[in-house]
């Protein structure tokens, strides 16, 4: 019989059970950048005096799409320890190592980066450098999910940061963490139009590009705003019918929205309504009817809250006559009844 | 025992009933969509179990709805055509005479006169109550309908059309609402003289003393067609 080594058998029996534990944290952080970047709110201060968070939370980064991509797949211009403070910014046309499923060719974000070019958000050379800048990149939307919700700023957590940052500069601090986990996109319905929100919602922004802010309160007010706001998470968001990247305007023949388009967004795009007809199609769901865009329908809604208004008085006004006359005889003595 | 007069046949207190016991539960499961960010209606929309079992318990009171209302128009024309109910005899046709009863009551709320009007088997009020619904029914019933079923009707309408019955089915129902819990109710539970509630949508019958008060000329009609059968 063989004799085997006891010792060595425990041994190498506990690193291969070990290893087996271990495989299953996923960590694509082969060169330990986590290092540095693990310490938690990790931040430079900039020249206005601005902090700007450079934490990767490890939990949150394994748990994310790109959590098989390690940094320097992405973070490309870093090749020193510890590296430059002002490396390139992220390009996500970046082709990738990463293959989609079954699919033996390497992935790249490069058509949804062409369609975002020449969609709406994409660069215009008829805008300003200003008014482009406010326009959404990429990030702005998709951010990976590596900052933490704001909620576990508690008190305990925050601690730490008070021992510099007091009083005003606290608050900043966590307004500005907040402020960049807090635009984020994901599938869920409620989210996405937060995020669309987020812009078209804001005056001072989309007076630039002579937008008006009244599609995000129509969208609040219609079928599809009310039924997500009460849950029905399946609901249409504002990508399923303007798409995610080629956002075009209804005239753009080649928009989601366009008028040749528009009854297959309504249906097979997304499994929304089956067979609709054009006029379905038509039918607003996110307009804040005015004298000028749609006399009819704003006249009714007038017509609408006058009557409600007019018969609710007269029938008010009735009923006080009434109680008032009953209550008068009653106190005088008096028997018409 | 005093003597009792039929006001409502079996037949209309069923049609009642089957018509406000959906109208609460149309109220109870669509106010939460009408007033998405009150958190009043939040928490009735949890007790019912969420905006999807709202959605489909507010179709099944409409339909029943609407059924009674289909039932009610078969009624009159069943009246009418078999029963060969004379014009004259069906009570909730509005008349001039309920302009001068209007006329008159006001002045009598104002103490222009001390008489209030004398009603026959229905009062202004009353027709107005009547007819509030019957027009609601098709407001109410229209738009919900479209709104149910609008790739079916934009066949046949514009798409703005959907648009019009949200707008209508939200509006409308806000005023039978109010109609309702202000009107209604005053003049069958909060007017002091019926005060706690006219018990006659479950009696179908009003007692003489009653009908002196509410229906002067209807018992004086009942009384004398009953002298000249003798």
């Amino acid at each position: 019989m063989h004799a085997i080594n006891f010792k060595k058998y425990i041994f190498q029996l506990s690193l291969f059970l070990f290893s087996i534990i271990f495989s299953f944290e996923k960590n694509i952080d082969n060169e330990n950048c986590l290092l540095c970047h693990g310490l938690p709110m990790l931040s430079v201060q900039n020249e206005e005096g601005e902090f700007r968070s450079f934490e990767v939370q490890s939990d949150h980064y394994s748990n994310s799409i790109h959590r098989n991509i390690s940094c320097r797949d992405c973070h490309e211009s870093i090749n020193t320890f510890p590296h430059e403070q002002n490396i390139e910014p992220v390009n996500c046309a970046k082709s990738c190592h990463i293959t989609r499923p079954f699919e033996m060719k390497i992935f790249s974000h490069k058509n949804q980066e062409k369609q975002h070019k020449i969609s709406d958000h994409g660069f215009n050379p008829k805008h300003t450098i200003k008014e482009n800048a406010e326009k959404p990149s990429c990030k702005y939307c998709h951010s990976n999910k590596v900052f933490d919700d704001i909620e576990i700023f508690n008190e305990n957590e925050t601690s730490h940061c008070a021992n510099c940052h007091t009083g005003e500069s606290l608050n900043n601090v966590i307004n500005h963490i907040d402020f960049h986990i807090s635009h984020r996109s994901s599938e869920n319905s409620t989210e996405i139009v937060e995020l669309c929100s987020s812009c078209h919602d804001n005056n001072s922004k989309m007076i630039q590009f002579d937008i008006s802010t009244s599609q995000v309160e129509g969208f609040n007010h219609h079928f599809h705003g009310k039924a997500m706001r009460r849950g029905l998470n399946e609901v249409a968001n504002c990508a399923d019918c303007h798409s995610s990247h080629l956002i075009l305007s209804k005239t753009d023949p080649n928009s989601s929205i366009h008028e040749d388009n528009i009854l297959q967004t309504c249906s097979s795009n997304s499994s929304c309504h089956q067979n609709p007809t054009l006029e379905f199609s038509k039918s607003a769901v996110h307009s804040q009817p005015t004298s000028d865009n749609n006399p009819l329908i704003f006249y009714i809604e007038w017509g609408f809250i006058l009557l409600t208004a007019g018969v609710m008085a007269l029938l008010f006004a009735h009923i006080l006559m009434d109680v008032g006359r009953y209550l008068f005889d009653k106190f005088n003595g008096k028997n018409n009844e | 025992m005093s003597r009792t007069f039929l006001r409502l046949t079996l037949a209309q207190r069923l049609q009642h009933l089957f018509m406000f016991v959906p109208f609460i539960i149309l109220v109870v499961t669509g106010f939460p969509i009408k007033f998405y960010d009150s958190s009043f209606w939040t928490v009735l929309l949890n007790l019912i179990g969420g905006i999807e079992n709202a959605r489909f318990i507010h179709r099944i009171a409409a339909t029943i709805m609407l059924i009674d209302f289909i039932f009610h128009v078969f009624y009159i024309f069943y009246n009418i055509i078999i029963n060969k109910t004379p014009l004259s005899k069906m009570y909730l046709l509005p008349n001039m005479k309920d302009a001068r009863d209007i006329v008159q009551n006001i002045k009598y709320f104002l103490f222009f006169t001390d008489e209030r009007p004398k009603f026959h088997k229905f009062s202004y009020i009353e027709k107005f109550d009547y007819w509030a619904v019957f027009w609601g029914m098709f407001i109410m019933g229209g738009s919900g309908l479209i709104l149910w079923f609008p790739i079916f009707f934009s066949q046949y309408i514009p798409g703005d059309f959907i648009q019009i019955a949200y707008i209508a089915h939200s509006d409308e129902a806000l005023l039978a609402f109010l109609a309702i819990i202000i009107w209604h109710f005053y003049n069958v539970h909060f007017n002091p003289r019926v005060w706690p509630a006219n018990k006659v949508w479950y009696k179908g019958t009003l007692t003489e003393e009653e009908m002196k008060h509410e229906h002067p000329l209807e018992l004086k009609e009942i009384l004398e067609s009953e002298k000249n059968n003798d």
